[in-house]
């Protein structure tokens, strides 16, 4: 009798399972599970999103803000069109045109509601903001795909969701974290390469120093050569702007430069360690475009040697307060910049030094 | 094809052995994440006198923080950097 009702469960099981196949119904709870996993994973990113936001809101009643919700409305869905790229012409003049307004743009929403406050406070609530900017962006993004998915049963567009999804969370977790640091002042490991710049200045004597565009260059005596250190004005949040200062000093030294180096932080790959640090040629910076490409034309005009010195790290590793392994990379590679110095030139040469990234909690 | 009681337990038993040994893999295979916490290194520019003591927000490298302990001098501020927690606790 027992096995009568065990026999009978198996072939049902065995004719709901085909039904299911046939129909497509399979699917569907695949579906519904993809969806139940993305939406509790959405909820995670939302309650990051409203902490981070409580916490630039904090930073900004802490500076006299008596309402800081309007400039947080406003910054979170703060956005930069990009340029027409279906013709070239111009391109980077547009793109160059389109970032300096959307930086000077959101420099003044700041400034105009904190401005007693100083320059690197405000640097720090800038980025601040911004982070949250884009926990925001990838949360809506996230949101329209799930919601999009279940409203036209596209499962393929739910399977890929949910198969980047552990990516996305990363990233999240990513910003999530950093803002610590941004909140705090604390140098990052993007800052490596503006800290090997500062420690170049400390090194050297120095003859002049002048800043443009959030962008400072200090002419010194190093190792018998003249060596220009150019970073971004410190200790804020900034990165300046390394590569039009390059062109224009290039420009003004009348190509009488010969070499060029840029000290980056480079986002590794799975598998190689972080603080190693790789010597090579080109522009070593990670920005749009715009200043990139100035260094590549400025070097190319005159037929300087452009050398790149990298510290590989991870995304985590380049936003989050700046590890000890990095900081010890970052003492190692100035030995390594001086080396490639003394190889490369003869004394009484000159020698553009750019150290490029987040020069938060660096000064000079 | 019949399956008998005994069998029918036999086979959901290591359905779910296989299932909780495929769970305990996939939380092992997952890294912990280790906490990290800010640090600063002060020095004495006179004497050479440096101690790592915790961060404090707002600090920032070349700051002047404070008198040197052992021959007055203005302490700076040389590094800042975070390091992982358990190894400070060993």
């Amino acid at each position: 009798m027992a096995t009568d009702w065990v026999s009978l469960a198996t072939q049902l099981i065995w004719i709901i399972l085909f039904i299911l196949i046939f129909t497509g119904a399979n699917q569907k709870i695949q579906m519904r599970l993809w969806s139940y996993d993305i939406r509790n994973k959405l909820s995670v990113i939302k309650s990051y999103l409203e902490q981070d936001r409580a916490r630039v809101e904090r930073q900004l009643k802490n500076l006299g803000v008596k309402s800081p919700d309007l400039l947080i409305k406003r910054a979170m869905d703060f956005f930069i069109i990009q340029p027409v790229d279906i013709e070239p012409t111009d391109i980077i003049k547009r793109l160059e045109h389109l970032i300096i307004t959307g930086d000077k743009s959101f420099r003044k929403m700041v400034e105009q509601v904190i401005p007693t406050s100083t320059k690197y406070e405000r640097s720090l609530v800038e980025t601040g903001l911004s982070i949250v900017g884009v926990m925001n962006q990838i949360y809506k993004i996230v949101r329209h795909y799930l919601l999009s998915g279940e409203k036209e049963n596209n499962w393929i567009l739910l399977m890929q969701l949910e198969m980047s999804m552990p990516q996305i969370m990363r990233i999240v977790e990513t910003y999530h974290k950093s803002l610590d640091a941004f909140l705090t002042g604390t140098p990052i490991g993007d800052s490596v390469g503006p800290l090997v710049a500062y420690r170049l200045i400390e090194l050297g004597k120095v003859i002049s120093k002048k800043v443009v565009e959030d962008t400072s260059i200090t002419e010194l005596w190093l190792d018998d050569r003249r060596i220009y250190v150019i970073k971004a004005e410190g200790p804020g949040s900034n990165v300046g702007r390394p590569g039009r200062v390059l062109y224009d000093l290039v420009e003004e030294l009348k190509g009488g430069v010969d070499l060029v180096i840029t000290i980056d932080a480079a986002l590794k790959l799975e598998g190689e360690e972080t603080g190693e640090i790789a010597e090579g040629i080109g522009a070593a910076i990670g920005d749009p475009g715009p200043e990139k490409i100035a260094i590549e034309r400025a070097t190319t005009k005159y037929g300087i040697p452009l050398k790149a010195l990298v510290i590989k790290m991870d995304l985590g590793e380049a936003i989050h307060t700046m590890k000890k392994e990095i900081y010890e990379a970052g003492e190692k590679a100035l030995e390594y910049v001086r080396r490639i110095i003394i190889e490369s030139t003869k004394p009484k040469s000159t020698i553009i030094v750019a150290g490029i990234g987040n020069t938060l909690g660096v000064p000079g | 094809m019949i399956f008998d009681q005994n069998t029918m337990l036999i086979l959901t038993l290591i359905a779910l052995a296989i299932l909780v040994i495929q769970l305990y893999m996939e939380y092992r295979r997952k890294p912990k994440q280790a906490k990290y916490i800010p640090k600063e290194v002060i020095v004495c520019k006179k004497c050479g006198y440096e101690a790592e003591r915790d961060y404090e927000p707002g600090d920032f490298i070349s700051l002047v923080k404070g008198k040197c302990p052992k021959c007055g001098g203005e302490l700076v501020i040389k590094a800042i950097y975070s390091v992982k927690l358990e190894e400070r606790k060993t």
